[in-house]
């Protein structure tokens, strides 16, 4: 097929399916409950049972203290979610917002909306024994 | 006969691809309407495989000429010139067919193949626009040496990619959740929905299974069949899910992953080729899961389903 005609069929079909998608309602991120989280984390590794779980207020990440002593953190992705252990984490301080640096190419960083007081409950969970 | 051409038969898809996936994505809402389910959709991740598909096109239009110039070289050497009739292109679909199973079974089993398959796996959705999330890298895997005895049989390069693309194109429909079972004589010999579903399975019964193209019979043949369970539905994905839908991130996290693995500290050289070529998941410290331990593993935990289906020869 000629790249004239196939260019533009390939760019119309993707802009078109995405705004079709979105029109429809299917672009809303999954929003975490203390047993989705739970479930999301063991769906990956299910060898290190949570403890504790501390949900972000806007439900699309999650800090876990699991039974190993390791942290790990759950995160939507779209209408699904990814488990990562934080153990070599950077944890970057904003106001609104917490960043994460994992040493991880298919799961970089993640900035994840958290007031004041939400970052220091994340801290003290990060910090405890 | 080295002029032989033969449309390009993935790109004259694409259109077709467009109409299915509006078909299926209409058929998913008005079903989930009626309270059903019939599969799912989600704007970043299939925005994310229509441009991995996108991308796989122009990687072949600026890399293809490696593959065809080796095809071209093989067909140069050999001495065999079996014709263009339709029972050879026939014939060299079914033998294409059976190319793509052992290219796949590497693909799974072989983590430089593996880098290059694995976005293909890397959405936990299953629909159709999860089957155009291809491969950009495929080239830098060199199992374009898997098509030579074909070529050495003497079936020309034209008809030998020709079969592959419509191979490709078969395997477009087959990633759908909207069709549940096929008439029983077409599941017995034909790579299905229901079949496929398994092989984007990434519970530790379904993993390593049913790498067909086309015909499910070589899995059948070379003892990787696994049928779906209706007790056990797939959890489609990667063992561990990637947290991007950055389609560059898509397509290159598990080189890069082999290259930090390879260029560690104090590593043997034999340890070094393993991080390319063992089994996902080979570490040399024995910190990750190839899919034996994985099944293994589940075993420990779920005694009650050894020699079950996805779990005979397990070692336990």
């Amino acid at each position: 097929m000629p790249l004239e005609i196939l260019g533009p069929m390939v760019v119309v079909g993707i802009v078109g399916i995405a705004l079709l998608l979105r029109y429809l309602g299917l672009a809303e991120p999954f929003q975490l409950t203390g047993e989705h989280t739970r479930t999301a984390w063991l769906r990956e590794i299910p060898d290190d049972v949570p403890k504790q779980i501390l949900i972000a207020s806007n439900r699309e990440n999650a800090l876990l203290k699991l039974a190993s002593g390791k942290l790990g953190l759950v995160h939507v992705m779209g209408a699904d979610t990814m488990a990562r252990y934080l153990t070599d984490a950077t944890w970057q301080h904003a106001d609104t917002a917490l960043t994460l640096k994992l040493d991880d190419f298919a799961a970089p960083h993640f900035t994840i909306a958290l007031a004041p007081q939400e970052q220091a409950k994340w801290a003290s969970l990060r910090d405890a024994p | 006969m080295n002029g032989l051409s033969y449309p390009d038969v993935t790109t004259y898809a694409v259109p077709f691809f467009i109409g299915l996936i509006l078909l299926e994505l209409a058929w998913i809402v008005r079903k989930q309407r009626k309270n059903g389910y019939g599969g799912r959709y989600e704007m970043r991740d299939a925005l994310t495989s229509l441009i991995m598909g996108a991308g796989s096109v122009i990687a072949g239009i600026l890399l293809g000429f490696i593959t065809y110039g080796f095809l071209m070289f093989l067909w140069r050497l050999t001495p065999l010139d079996l014709g263009t009739s339709v029972w050879v292109i026939a014939l060299c679909f079914v033998l294409d067919d059976l190319r793509y199973y052992w290219v796949h079974r590497f693909g799974h089993r072989i983590r430089w193949v593996w880098a290059s398959h694995v976005n293909h796996h890397s959405s936990q959705h299953y629909n159709l626009t999860t089957a155009l999330r291809q491969t950009w890298t495929g080239t830098f895997t060199f199992m374009m040496i898997v098509r030579a005895p074909l070529i050495l049989l003497g079936f020309h390069p034209a008809i030998v990619l020709f079969c592959g693309g419509m191979n490709l194109v078969y395997q477009f429909w087959i990633h759908t959740e909207a069709i549940t079972r096929l008439p029983r004589w077409f599941e017995s010999v034909m790579n299905t929905p229901s079949h496929h579903r398994v092989h984007h399975g990434r519970n530790p019964r379904y993993l390593d299974a049913n790498y067909a193209g086309v015909f499910i019979i070589w899995d059948k043949m070379f003892g990787t069949f696994v049928p779906e369970l209706d007790s056990e539905k797939p959890d489609y994905g990667l063992v561990h899910n990637i947290g991007t839908f950055n389609p560059l991130r898509v397509a290159f996290h598990e080189w890069v992953g082999i290259f930090k693995d390879v260029t560690q500290r104090g590593l043997t050289w034999r340890e070094r080729l393993l991080y390319c070529f063992a089994p996902p998941g080979y570490s040399h410290d024995g910190s990750r899961d190839t899919s034996e331990a994985i099944k293994k593993k589940h075993l420990a935990r779920h005694p009650e389903d050894a020699d079950t289906v996805g779990f005979k020869d397990c070692g336990l």
